[in-house]
């Protein structure tokens, strides 16, 4: 709006005063307030050093530092006066209103007496001396009075003083005149050409008012039906148009405009349906390019906004090829779409079931659409998608009438349903894994408890089959301990880890041979424990063969001795293989019995990860590894050569 | 059928209701065959007759009961306008019913299906050229043509009439004589180009009406023939699966194209259709299996697409290919073998496409269907052509 020239300011300024003549109780009173105010906005001072007394003498208030109605009326009324007089004052002498009574020389920090007195009035109505509306009617009054270009600085100082008011007491006298005055400002701006200062209304409203205060919401979601977008009724004469599409094209406009129209009947809703898919499959028939060009017009377009469509016939050609006007367009149908779907204010009201297809239907297509526009379709629509589910909940807020957004504090809930205690947290995750974790904590002496479940020493171990090896015991087969396949593989792990020596006489002898031989009755243990570097081979050979016929009958997991005759290595890789399948019958057995004998277990592991840690060419580490086999084939794709290999050097 | 029967409605004898005592026999038997008819004719060639109007005006139609009818467009327009929202309803329907229209004009062509029409320019008028099974080219007045009633067995004389000739056999026998399936004509040499179903194309001079040229060499019969003036050379597509350029001053043939030459399967294929550009060095082969496009000047495949279905007529329009087939979709393709856009036409099976200046496209085809798309791919009207009766 451009500035009106300062001749015409005076009319208008005379036409507010005798549009809002303002009533004086007494003209004496009035002159004497003037006067003190008039002295007092040239005083540069902070306005608590002297506000209160200037009131106090300009009014004589019966009390002392709150003015009572009447006196706050008078004194209202003289300080519009005051303010009408310092406005015209200014415009008589080409100044800006707000930079009026400054002088050069007074520098940055002296400010125009208007300021001052709105500073004075506001610091007034902070303190509760005056009503709290007087500062809001000033400001009202001073925008009415300021041409445009003042009114920025207006606003400039209504936005500095945001803070104070929007004090709580403040705000509850003067709402309704800031959103009074504010939208006479709006509607006073152009909205093509001071965006900027629209804006920054919209941003101190926004700031201003809660963000739960209903004034400025659309409460019933009505529609803006007077927004219509007019076009052309007959066909054009002379040009190539298809004047049927280019009807159907723009008669959805009406119903873009007026939702709620659609609805209600039936039979608009399908002249709406039926007229959409024909733009669609328009829109489907003409896929837009990713052209470069494209490009480039949106970046133009985003300048040159235009708020209404450019509804001539000769243009549709052109605009069905332009991709930011038919993400607008398919923009307006998700918005509609999104409208009916909603729920109406009760549940009968919801759009009809075939009607919902439709609508299902429709949208799918519509965002097929958008995806595929360039450039960044698939953006564009998640944006899109976004900013529909906020407006969404926007429409459930409103229906849930406007409930305010703070939070009620937790402890009151708490305090409101007292018998419902805190769920404990585990630290851990829960109860049993928390005690676990903790267990060591709570019990300090648990280590040296003799009770204590530990690992056996190997000789404890062996005890059970050392003594069924004794044949005076006579032992029957089936209770044998070496029958007994976990207690075997169990006690192979102790040997190998505590008794090398003895394990590795597993290899001549089996099983039995691993017992160490302090245990064994002496008959018993000069079978196994000759020195073989003392016997030939020969003879080494014979003796297990021996050994391998006394246990022929009853060796189900050891057919060690069977095969023998062959090289060493055949025989270990022998020995190996029912390891092998020991390993798995173990596994097999813990996972049958999960609550075996805690000490054994515990030992168990301990001996199965530091068996692998050292990854010795042992033969234990052998057996874990085929274990391992087991489970992963394809890890080793030919396992027999690894184990006569690792067979070789363990007999050398 | 009860749906033709419906569609039958009252357009028959007097047998329509329930009434039954004035029942008309012949009346109903006749509108029954009418029907039956109809849904079985095929547009063969849709034309837009030249205009001076920017907008397309006419539409000329060669259909497979021989008739060549021309049609108001904006009369179409209109009726159909009013029947739009009942056609919308029934979409849902396999086929859809369509307007009959009204032909402005309509003349009896030739015995049997016309296959093909062209406007051929001499000084002030325009002369209509067709041909069709009966092996021959006629040639109207367009002024006279457009100018005709409706009155039955209206006997407008053709000003041109050129039959193929008869293949001689032994002891004298003669062949039927060969049907024209393709015209195509050069105004500057006053030439008209036949493609014949004896495998034979030939040249014919307006002035003399006579042969002038006879282009031998396909192995089977000819679809298709388009001229390409620059260089006074001729192309032909035939059901061999060849096209073949030949050279009109000596009638020998320049270049053999392959279109289905790189396809791995070796099942017969055909050449439905041959299109070149305005700039007459891109070549475009509708295919029993798709589309090839050529470069006329480098004689290089630039692309060849498989669609499923095969195509039945195509044409350049600028940089781009519209290329329909025996499904119900009109598809643009750009030059790369992109395809632009695929837009659902009425004809099931569609076999003319053609193209005003102004960007109005119209598809014909099975059912007697004929769609006229806007530049924009929205549907300016779709009707079925009343033939003669």
């Amino acid at each position: 709006m451009a500035e009106a020239p300062s001749g015409l300011r005076i009319l208008l300024h005379q036409h507010v005063k005798e549009r809002a003549p303002v009533h004086v109780s007494s003209h004496a009173d009035r002159d004497r307030v003037l006067e003190v105010f008039r002295n007092v906005i040239l005083k540069t001072e902070p306005p608590e050093n002297f506000a209160l007394q200037a009131v106090q003498e300009a009014i004589k208030p019966q009390r002392q530092t709150v003015l009572v109605q009447d006196e706050n009326q008078s004194l209202e009324n003289a300080l519009r006066a005051l303010l009408q007089e310092l406005v015209s004052a200014a415009v008589q002498s080409g100044e800006r209103t707000m930079q009026y009574g400054q002088s050069i020389d007074d520098g940055e920090n002296i400010r125009g007496q208007i300021p001052r007195l709105l500073d004075i009035v506001l610091y007034l109505c902070e303190r509760g001396h005056v009503e709290g509306g007087m500062i809001f009617q000033l400001l009202e009054d001073l925008t009415e009075m300021s041409t445009m270009k003042d009114c920025k600085e207006v606003f400039a100082y209504i936005e500095s003083k945001q803070d104070i008011l929007g004090k709580q007491e403040l705000f509850g006298r003067g709402k309704l005149v800031m959103l009074r005055t504010c939208n006479q400002l709006l509607r006073r701006l152009s909205k093509a050409n001071d965006v900027v200062f629209c804006g920054r209304i919209l941003m101190f409203l926004a700031h201003f008012f809660p963000l739960s205060e209903r004034s400025a919401v659309n409460i019933k979601g009505v529609f803006n039906t007077s927004n219509e977008t007019k076009y052309e009724k007959d066909a054009p004469v002379g040009v190539a148009v298809d004047f049927n599409f280019y009807k159907t094209f723009w008669s959805l406009q009406e119903h873009f405009s007026n939702p709620a129209s659609t609805t209600l009947a039936p039979s608009k809703w399908q002249k709406f349906a039926s007229n959409l898919r024909v733009v669609l499959d328009t829109f489907e028939a003409q896929p837009l390019g990713d052209d470069n060009g494209n490009v480039n017009n949106l970046e133009q377009e985003e300048a040159t906004f235009s708020i209404k469509y450019l509804t001539s016939s000769k243009l549709m050609g052109l605009e069905l090829k332009d991709p930011s006007f038919r993400r607008h367009i398919l923009l307006q149908c998700l918005i509609l779409f999104d409208y009916l779907k909603a729920p109406g204010k009760n549940d009968k009201d919801g759009p009809l079931e075939s009607m919902k297809e439709e609508i299902k239907t429709c949208e799918e297509r519509v965002k097929k659409l958008l995806e595929i526009i360039p450039p960044k379709g698939k953006e564009f629509l998640e944006s899109i998608e976004h900013i529909l589910e906020r407006e969404k909940n926007w429409v459930w807020w409103k229906r849930d009438g406007c409930p305010a957004f703070e939070k009620q504090a937790i402890e009151k809930k708490i305090g409101q349903d007292g018998t419902k205690k805190r769920k404990p947290r585990w630290r851990l995750g829960n109860k049993e894994l928390s005690q676990l974790w903790k267990w060591a904590d709570q019990n300090p002496n648990a280590l040296t408890d003799p009770q204590r479940v530990h690992m056996p020493s190997v000789a404890k171990y062996w005890k059970p089959l050392a003594d069924d090896m004794d044949d005076s015991a006579g032992i029957e087969a089936e209770f044998h301990h070496k029958n007994n396949r976990v207690y075997c593989w169990k006690g192979l792990r102790f040997s190998a880890r505590q008794d090398l020596e003895g394990f590795s006489r597993f290899t001549d002898h089996g099983i039995e041979g691993v017992v160490p031989p302090e245990l064994l009755p002496p008959d018993v243990r000069s079978k196994f424990h000759a020195k073989p570097s003392e016997k030939t081979k020969r003879a080494k050979k014979e003796e297990v063969k021996v050994a391998a016929a006394q246990s022929e009958d009853n060796q189900v997991a050891m057919p060690v001795a069977e095969t023998d005759g062959g090289g060493n290595g055949t025989e270990l890789e022998d020995g190996v293989a029912p390891m092998d399948s020991d390993a798995a019958a173990v596994e097999e057995s813990q996972k049958q019995s999960p609550e075996m004998d805690s000490g054994h277990e515990a030992g168990q592991s301990e001996a199965e990860t530091e068996a692998e840690a050292e990854n010795r060419s042992d033969i234990k580490v052998e057996a874990v590894t085929g274990a391992v086999r087991e489970v992963d084939p394809d890890t080793d794709p030919n396992p027999l050569s690894k184990d006569s290999h690792g067979g070789d050097r363990e007999n050398p | 059928m009860p749906e033709m029967a419906r569609r039958g409605g009252g357009g028959g004898g007097g047998g329509g209701g329930g009434d039954a005592r004035n029942w008309d026999e012949e009346g109903y038997r006749k509108s029954i065959l009418r029907e039956r008819e109809l849904h079985y004719r095929t547009v063969f060639r849709t034309a837009f007759a030249p205009s001076l109007n920017p907008n397309p005006e006419t539409l000329i139609v060669a259909s497979s009961d021989g008739s060549l009818a021309s049609y108001s467009i904006s009369a179409c327009i209109s009726s159909v306008t009013q029947l739009m929202h009942f056609n919308r309803k029934i979409d849902e329907k396999p086929v859809p019913d369509f307007l009959l229209v009204e032909p402005l004009s309509v003349i009896q062509g030739h015995k049997g299906p016309a296959y093909d029409l062209k406007f051929y320019h001499v000084g002030e008028e325009y002369l209509l050229l067709s041909c069709g099974d009966d092996g021959r080219i006629r040639g109207w007045k367009w002024t006279e043509e457009l100018n005709s009633d409706l009155s039955m067995g209206n006997d407008l004389k053709p000003l041109l009439d050129l039959v193929n000739p008869q293949h001689e056999g032994p002891w004298g026998a003669l062949s039927p004589i060969p049907e024209n399936n393709a015209i195509a004509v050069n105004e500057q040499e006053g030439s008209i180009y036949s493609a014949a179903g004896d495998a034979c194309a030939y040249c014919w001079d307006v002035e003399t009406r006579k042969r002038k040229m006879v282009f031998r060499g396909h192995s089977d019969y000819l679809h298709c023939i388009t001229a390409r003036k620059s260089s006074n050379q001729i192309i032909t597509g035939s059901e061999d699966g060849t096209t073949r350029i030949w050279d009109c001053r000596s009638g020998s043939c320049t270049r053999i194209i392959y279109p289905e030459k790189n396809r791995k399967l070796k099942e017969h294929s055909w050449v439905s259709s041959v299109a070149i550009d305005s700039s007459e060095s891109w070549l475009a082969c509708g295919t029993g299996s798709g589309l090839s496009v050529w470069s006329l000047l480098s004689c290089e495949c630039i692309f060849s697409s498989d669609s499923c279905a095969p195509v039945q007529d195509l044409l350049f329009q600028d940089n781009q290919v519209l290329t329909v087939g025996s499904e119900p979709v009109l598809t643009r393709f750009g030059i790369y073998g992109v395809v632009l856009s695929q837009i659902k036409c009425a004809p099931q099976s569609a076999f003319s496409v053609s193209l005003h200046p102004s960007g109005v496209v119209a598809v014909g085809g099975y059912g007697g269907l004929v769609d006229v798309i806007s530049e924009f791919g929205s549907h300016l009207c779709t009707f079925c052509c009343q033939g003669m009766d």
